[in-house]
């Protein structure tokens, strides 16, 4: 968090994981994540700050919403959020983008660089 | 004060109880990349300490490392400390209003939906199953079962929302229970290089303990330590569902030198923090 707002850049203070190592995700730890994915399949986003005292939060997934139409949803009985959305049809690659809110800076930071869903068979 | 800084242990715990290790399904990082951090992102860590003095020259404080145990697929760690507790206790209460609202529509009999057994038992059921499922943590040693916390937790998934159990064989996708540090030792420890310790923050929005040291920076050099990790494995036997207890282990490096140590706002020793123009 220091890092990202020192240098109002996400590029190298921010690192993706997913669950799906298993199947075939790809770039684990890095900026560029690539998850394997299917049609049907629910996907979750959360963040966590490597200062556990900063604050910070997922603003917007901008993606193509043919694929994929991730909305904001909040923990029950908090205001701590996570985005969700499900796979809608089978995807070969599809690149998005995180925007995050980061301390009390008003405006979000986008990622630097690409995340990517990526088709089984792709 | 001294620095604080915090080395993050990320564990992808479904993949890591499948694998029965933690190598190649950890990502470690800290928050001293622009002191020259080494390996963030993946499972062999190289924490930078810049320890001897600032670049004015005075003397800088001790370090102090705290660790912070994460999971992949666990629940975020700024959601708070009760969130299983609360979330399982409501559920429990919102079952008995429903069984109440039951005992109504049999008694009125609406829609003259109860005209047997079968379907009194059919309503119960689905309500029954909106309950959730209750799981208890088995003590390592003696198999003992007991709960998570002060009270009965129930199993969510990832969202915080209580899963149902369509079949006992079967282990549902499921919110892995954050992963713990039960000790650390090593080479830099053996070496009287960092001393760490285990204790109880006053933080209620963390999970209370957490693992910290302090370190003698005046013997610059790269020393290695070991991580004790305890995972939670979900498995139902003698018709209970138990988080069972894992250990497992990993190792990180720290390189303690004569740099000087940075700020990270000011990118620079001791200074004026840079400060908006208004």
């Amino acid at each position: 968090m220091v890092g990202a707002l020192a240098t109002d850049s996400l590029s190298g203070q921010v690192y993706f994981m997913d669950t799906n190592k298993a199947n075939g995700s790809t770039n684990q730890g890095t900026e560029n994540l690539k998850t394997v994915v299917e049609a049907g399949d629910r996907l979750v986003w959360t963040v966590i700050s490597l200062e556990c005292e900063a604050y910070a939060a997922i603003d917007e997934i901008v993606i193509d919403e043919d694929y994929c139409k991730p909305e904001k949803k909040t923990y029950e009985g908090t205001d701590v959020s996570y985005w969700i959305g499900t796979v809608k049809k089978d995807v070969k690659i599809i690149p998005y983008n995180i925007k995050f809110k980061a301390g009390t800076r008003a405006e979000p930071i986008t990622t630097a660089s690409s995340l990517y869903l990526v088709g089984k068979d792709a | 004060m001294s620095q604080q800084l915090a080395i993050i242990l990320m564990v992808d715990v479904e993949a890591a109880l499948k694998d029965n290790t933690l190598e190649g399904n950890t990502y470690l990082f800290d928050n001293m990349k622009l002191q020259g951090s080494e390996g963030l992102g993946t499972g062999k860590l190289i924490s930078a300490i810049n320890g001897i003095s600032y670049y004015d020259g005075s003397q800088a404080d001790k370090q102090i490392l705290n660790w912070l145990p994460y999971g992949v697929g666990s629940l975020p760690p700024t959601l708070p400390k009760s969130f299983l507790a609360d979330k399982s206790k409501n559920s429990d209460l919102n079952t008995i209003e429903d069984f109440k609202a039951l005992a109504e529509r049999i008694e009125t009999n609406e829609n003259s939906q109860f005209t047997d057994i079968a379907s009194v038992v059919e309503e119960l059921k689905k309500i029954s199953s909106s309950a959730g499922v209750k799981a208890k943590v088995q003590s390592k040693f003696q198999g003992i079962l007991h709960d998570l916390g002060i009270s009965e937790h129930k199993i969510m998934d990832i969202t915080g929302e209580l899963i149902t159990i369509e079949s006992e064989g079967k282990i549902p996708e499921i919110n892995s229970l954050t992963p713990i540090i039960t000790g650390i030792s090593g080479e830099a420890v053996d070496k009287n290089i960092i001393y760490p310790a285990a204790y109880g923050s006053p933080d209620m929005v963390t999970d209370g303990w957490y693992w910290s040291a302090s370190v003698d920076t005046y013997r610059p050099g790269t020393y290695a330590y070991t991580m004790d990790v305890q995972l939670y494995k979900l498995s139902h036997s003698d018709g209970q569902w138990r988080w069972i207890p894992v250990h497992m282990r990993c190792e990180a490096y720290i390189r303690i030198t004569n740099d000087f140590k940075k700020n990270g706002f000011t990118n620079a020793g001791v200074g004026s923090l840079p400060l908006p123009i208004i």
